[in-house]
């Protein structure tokens, strides 16, 4: 079947050439090699190497970043349609994307020396180097802040103890940005995959993003060289500022998640025959195609608005929590709505729902898990912090 | 009145029953046309001479004809056909040939015409999704396909006068390589016969091979197949699961027609069914069913096809 | 070192439902594209310059609509992108056509052009061997695979009894069938590089046209399924698929 994805409020109209250029490389990529291959990686529980290569060829690694660095500096609604398309075909290779570009380079990119951002960005952009990034801690996930991973100065180098889990990529990573505390204060180091006493266990048996690689960094006096350090950020600025620019991929990843159940249910409607008729003509399921039409042509002008007004630098984080919410939650919900119309049917693999709905759950809790992204909005409305109980 | 000229399609020096189909057309068009023979000899031209309603010939002959070469064909035909309106086949080479001498007059061409009403040609564009009708406005060359008109009889005696013309080949034939007998691809192929479960076995996909081979087509199966037996291999599988395809020609033999597999071949231009169960669901989708088993039908089909297509 | 051209036109998505209103086909809602064997013929002048060297422009012909085929050409990493049109044209005919192509050709010093074996809109086949005919060049058509020599090429065509394979010298007009290549496909830095391209407009003089075009009208409706008891109909059906289905 030839996927037509919903437009309805043609957003096509309102993106530059280039940018819809970006998207079709990108779709048609995922047309051919991703969409055909991705439930054998899942039942294998593998990310295909190739994938990540291929992403480096068409460049849209660490897309949004300077040219000089080896990267593209197109803008970020190019690179939210990438993420829409990457996701249409599976979370697991968005996530990839995601911790490549916006938590491993762009960090380095925003406050890395020269030195460290000529040595890694371009090895990075080109898929040579995989990257990943170390912020959760298996006591620590939505309070990041209180985490317990250190660093010790030791006069020409620095030491690293702690642990951290969920770390998309860590296992085939030859690049983290880790984050730990150097004397009390959080501190971005860059990590190399040979560097004593690091090691990278890769966490196995999950049910959702089965085609990603999750992983435990552990730490245990891994030494690294004093030139590691990311000079120019310190605090949860450091992390959190990644994080919006990941949170920014994932609003529109989201969509493509909902386009793949969308047309999938669509095309399932109009050719399951019941009761004589195809069930796309009975008045319920209409009104669950709907719905969906609805929620999607309303994430995509959260999202094309939200990317426009980032490429203008004019945003608030509050907007990025309020796209990811709101995006992820509709695409769960039509996932499931998917499910629903596909019958039994739907639970099978030959069909992407069951996929899109378990990955999801995922995408639902990292970068800010739903609830979280309620709070930061609820403070943005009264000035009232509630994360913890310490006013 | 202008003049209408039909340039004979030959192969291996006879020429080949369009011809005949030329003839009428250029009637319908209006007036006896001079039918050009190209050639090595003038051999051929005594058939193109029996067509009826063929005022005169011309045998074209000169070396360059042994094989196609569409700059050196172009100048000697050319050489020979008066001023007027040229028709030939719609086909590989009549198309190639006819642009060039379209281009040589600088006058338009029409290709693939497929019906001539008052003056009116038809052809199909965007692969048959609409059809554009034109009006010749002076010279042209049209290339018309086969089967569109019915062939004109046997039995006419035009004149025919030999004109040697030669011409510089600007390409060399090097080798001739037999074509591997691989088998085309279903998303590739244009005709398409597949298999399902209702062939009872792997190797009675070699009567559908046969047939394919007539015809140029590609060997697809359903699903049911594919999961039964080994040696039909999951490229073959058409469907929702399988490839999408969308040949002029969809034939399928012992499959039901299950949604899942419909959904692959639907948009088929032509559906051709055949199927033990006059009850199958293929059959609702089908343009020409045929209720029948298999070891019935195809040793049917393949011999007719056969004598039809040599 | 060869100045390569590729021809490469802007046609609906074969997926289109071509609409009609009117006596006309109605092209408003469909999504463009490259006509898909252009994108060997592209594949092709591509492989031809990093065989032989030279440059390789891409040329179509058609309004600023059409400015999106040769962007797309730049992205994949062509040189040079030329758009032929003029204003006051519309409705061009094959000899329209060819004249203008051949005007841009000869302005650029091409000496190797290559082009799809037909558009996915007329079907027509004919620009190709046209072309070469105003230019006094060689032609082949179809072409299903190729070599570069020094002073030209050595492609495969396939004819009845087996594919032949062909000499030519340049200058040359090749028409390329799919398959003998896999289209390379843009990446985001070609995309930015097409961004800043420049296309180069380029008018001509062209003869009036010679064919009228009436009217466009839906294909004839196919008549509904037919279903024949027994194997013994299997001649009519055949019949029927070669003298009303013109399939066979
Ligand atoms: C597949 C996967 C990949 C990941 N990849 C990475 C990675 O690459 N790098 C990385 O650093 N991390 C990664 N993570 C970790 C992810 O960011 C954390 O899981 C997330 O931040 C939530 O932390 P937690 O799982 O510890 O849940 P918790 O913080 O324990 O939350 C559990 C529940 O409690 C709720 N909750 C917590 N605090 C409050 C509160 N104050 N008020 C109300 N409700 C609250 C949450 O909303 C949630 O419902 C990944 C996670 C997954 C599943
Ligand atoms: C999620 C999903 C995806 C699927 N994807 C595909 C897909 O991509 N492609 C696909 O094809 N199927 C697919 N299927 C399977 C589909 O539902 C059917 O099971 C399958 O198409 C049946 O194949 P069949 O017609 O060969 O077999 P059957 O349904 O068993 O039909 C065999 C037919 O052969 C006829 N027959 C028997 N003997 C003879 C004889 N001697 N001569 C003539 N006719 C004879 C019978 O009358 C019968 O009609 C899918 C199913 C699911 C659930």
């Amino acid at each position: 079947m030839v996927y037509e994805a919903l437009d309805f409020y043609d957003i096509e109209s309102e993106c530059t050439e280039e940018e819809i250029m970006v998207r079709d490389m990108v779709r048609d990529w995922v047309d051919e090699e991703v969409i055909p291959n991705i439930e054998a990686a899942c039942r294998e529980g593998r990310f295909p190497e190739e994938w990540g290569k291929a992403l480096g060829e068409m460049g849209v690694l660490g897309m949004t970043i300077d040219e000089k660095y080896g990267c593209a500096g197109m803008s970020y609604v190019a690179y939210g349609l990438v993420c829409q398309e990457l996701e249409r075909g599976d979370s697991g290779l968005r996530s990839f994307a995601s911790v490549q570009g916006s938590l491993a380079m762009f960090p380095i990119s925003a406050f890395g020396s020269e030195e460290q951002k000529m040595h890694y960005l371009p090895k990075m952009a080109s898929g040579e180097w995989i990257g990943c990034f170390g912020l959760t801690e298996p006591d620590y996930g939505s309070n990041p802040g209180d985490m317990i991973t250190k660093a010790s100065d030791q006069g020409d180098h620095y030491l690293l103890n702690g642990a951290k889990m969920w770390i998309t990529n860590g296992t085939v990573a030859d690049v983290a940005v880790v984050w730990a505390k150097l004397d009390g204060v959080i501190r971005g180091f860059i990590v190399e995959k040979n560097d004593p006493g690091f090691s990278a266990p890769e966490m196995t048996g999950k049910h959702s993003l089965k085609a990603s690689v999750t992983s435990e960094l552990v730490f245990q006096d891994c030494k690294i060289p004093k030139d590691r350090m990311l000079p120019s950020v310190k605090g949860l600025k450091g992390p959190f500022s990644c994080l919006n620019n990941a949170r920014f991929g994932i609003s529109w990843g989201a969509i493509g998640s909902a386009q793949a159940c969308f047309h999938s249910a669509k095309e399932y409607a109009l050719s399951r025959i019941q009761f004589d008729h195809p069930i796309a003509s009975y008045q319920l399921v209409q009104n669950k195609l709907s719905w969906m039409l609805r929620e999607i042509t309303k994430g995509q002008l959260l999202a094309l608005n939200l990317g426009r007004k980032k490429d203008a630098g004019t945003w608030i984080p509050e907007q990025i929590s309020l796209a990811k919410m709101n995006n992820v939650d509709m695409a769960l919900e039509i996932a499931r709505m998917a499910r629903d119309i596909h019958g039994a049917n739907g639970i099978l693999d030959e069909y992407p729902i069951m996929r899109h709905m378990a990955n999801l759950e995922s995408v639902k809790t990292y970068e800010g898990t739903h609830d979280i992204h309620n709070l930061i909005i609820g403070r943005w409305i009264t000035g009232i912090q509630s994360f913890t109980r310490t006013l | 009145m202008t003049e209408i000229i039909v340039i004979a399609e030959t192969k291996d020096g006879i020429i080949s029953p369009v011809t005949s189909e030329l003839v009428s057309a250029a009637i319908v068009l209006g007036g006896n046309p001079t039918v050009i023979v190209p050639g090595v000899n003038d051999t051929a031209a005594t058939s193109g001479a029996a067509i009826s309603g063929v005022s005169k010939v011309i045998a074209c002959v000169g070396e360059q004809f042994s094989n196609y070469d569409a700059a050196a064909w172009a100048s000697a035909i050319d050489a020979c056909a008066p001023a007027g309106v040229i028709i030939c086949a719609a086909t590989q080479n009549g198309k190639d040939l006819g642009s060039r001498l379209a281009a040589r007059r600088a006058v338009s061409v029409v290709q693939d015409v497929v019906a001539i009403d008052g003056g009116v040609l038809t052809s199909p564009i965007y692969s048959g999704k609409a059809m554009q009708n034109v009006s010749l406005q002076g010279d042209a060359v049209v290339s018309i396909r086969a089967n569109t008109f019915s062939p004109s009889s046997d039995g006419g005696n035009a004149e025919i006068s030999v004109m040697n013309q030669s011409a510089d080949l600007k390409t060399a034939v090097r080798e001739m390589i037999a074509k591997a007998s691989e088998r085309l691809d279903v998303a590739e192929a244009d005709i398409i016969i597949s298999g399902g479960r209702g062939m009872q076995d792997p190797a009675n996909f070699a009567h559908l091979e046969r047939v394919a081979d007539t015809l140029g087509a590609a060997v697809g199966a359903s699903r049911a197949a594919v999961d039964a037996w080994e040696d039909i291999s999951h490229g073959m599988q058409v469907g929702q699961t399988g490839k999408t395809v969308n040949p002029s020609l969809y034939i399928a033999v012992g499959i039901s027609g299950a949604i899942q597999h419909l959904a692959g071949m639907r948009t088929s231009k032509y559906i051709v069914a055949i199927n033990k169960d006059a009850e199958a669901p293929i059959f609702q989708h089908a343009d020409y069913g045929i209720v029948a088993t298999w070891q019935d039908a195809l040793p049917i089909l393949e011999s007719e096809l056969k004598a039809l297509l040599g | 070192m060869p100045e390569i051209a590729v021809l490469v036109k802007r046609v609906p998505d074969t997926n289109a439902k071509i609409a009609i209103s009117g006596d006309r086909v109605d092209l408003s809602s469909v999504k463009w594209v490259m006509s898909p064997y252009d994108e060997f013929a592209l594949e092709a002048a591509m492989m031809h310059k990093e065989s032989n060297g030279g440059t390789v422009t891409a040329i179509t012909l058609g309004t600023p609509d059409c400015d999106k085929v040769l962007k797309d050409a730049k992205a994949i990493g062509v040189d040079r992108i030329v758009r032929v049109w003029d204003d006051s044209w519309s409705d061009l005919d094959s000899n329209q056509v060819q004249s203008a192509l051949v005007s841009a050709l000869k302005e650029l010093s091409t000496e190797v052009v290559y082009c799809g074996k037909s558009a996915a809109d007329t079907g027509a086949s004919s620009t190709g061997p046209g072309v070469a005919e105003r230019m006094g060049w060689a032609s082949v058509s179809n072409i299903i695979g190729i070599e570069f020599e020094d002073a030209g090429v050595e492609v495969l065509i396939p004819r009845n009894i087996g594919n032949a394979r062909t000499g030519v010298s340049l200058p040359a007009v090749i028409s390329c069938d799919k398959g003998f290549c896999k289209p390379r496909k843009p990446n985001v830095k070609g995309i930015m590089m097409a961004k800043r391209a420049q296309v180069e407009v380029l008018g001509a003089d062209i003869p009036t046209s010679s064919i009228n075009i009436v009217s466009h009208t839906p294909p004839p409706q196919k008549a509904s399924g037919q279903k024949f008891e027994g194997a013994g109909n299997v001649p009519t059906v055949v019949a029927a698929l070669r003298n009303d289905a013109n399939v066979i």
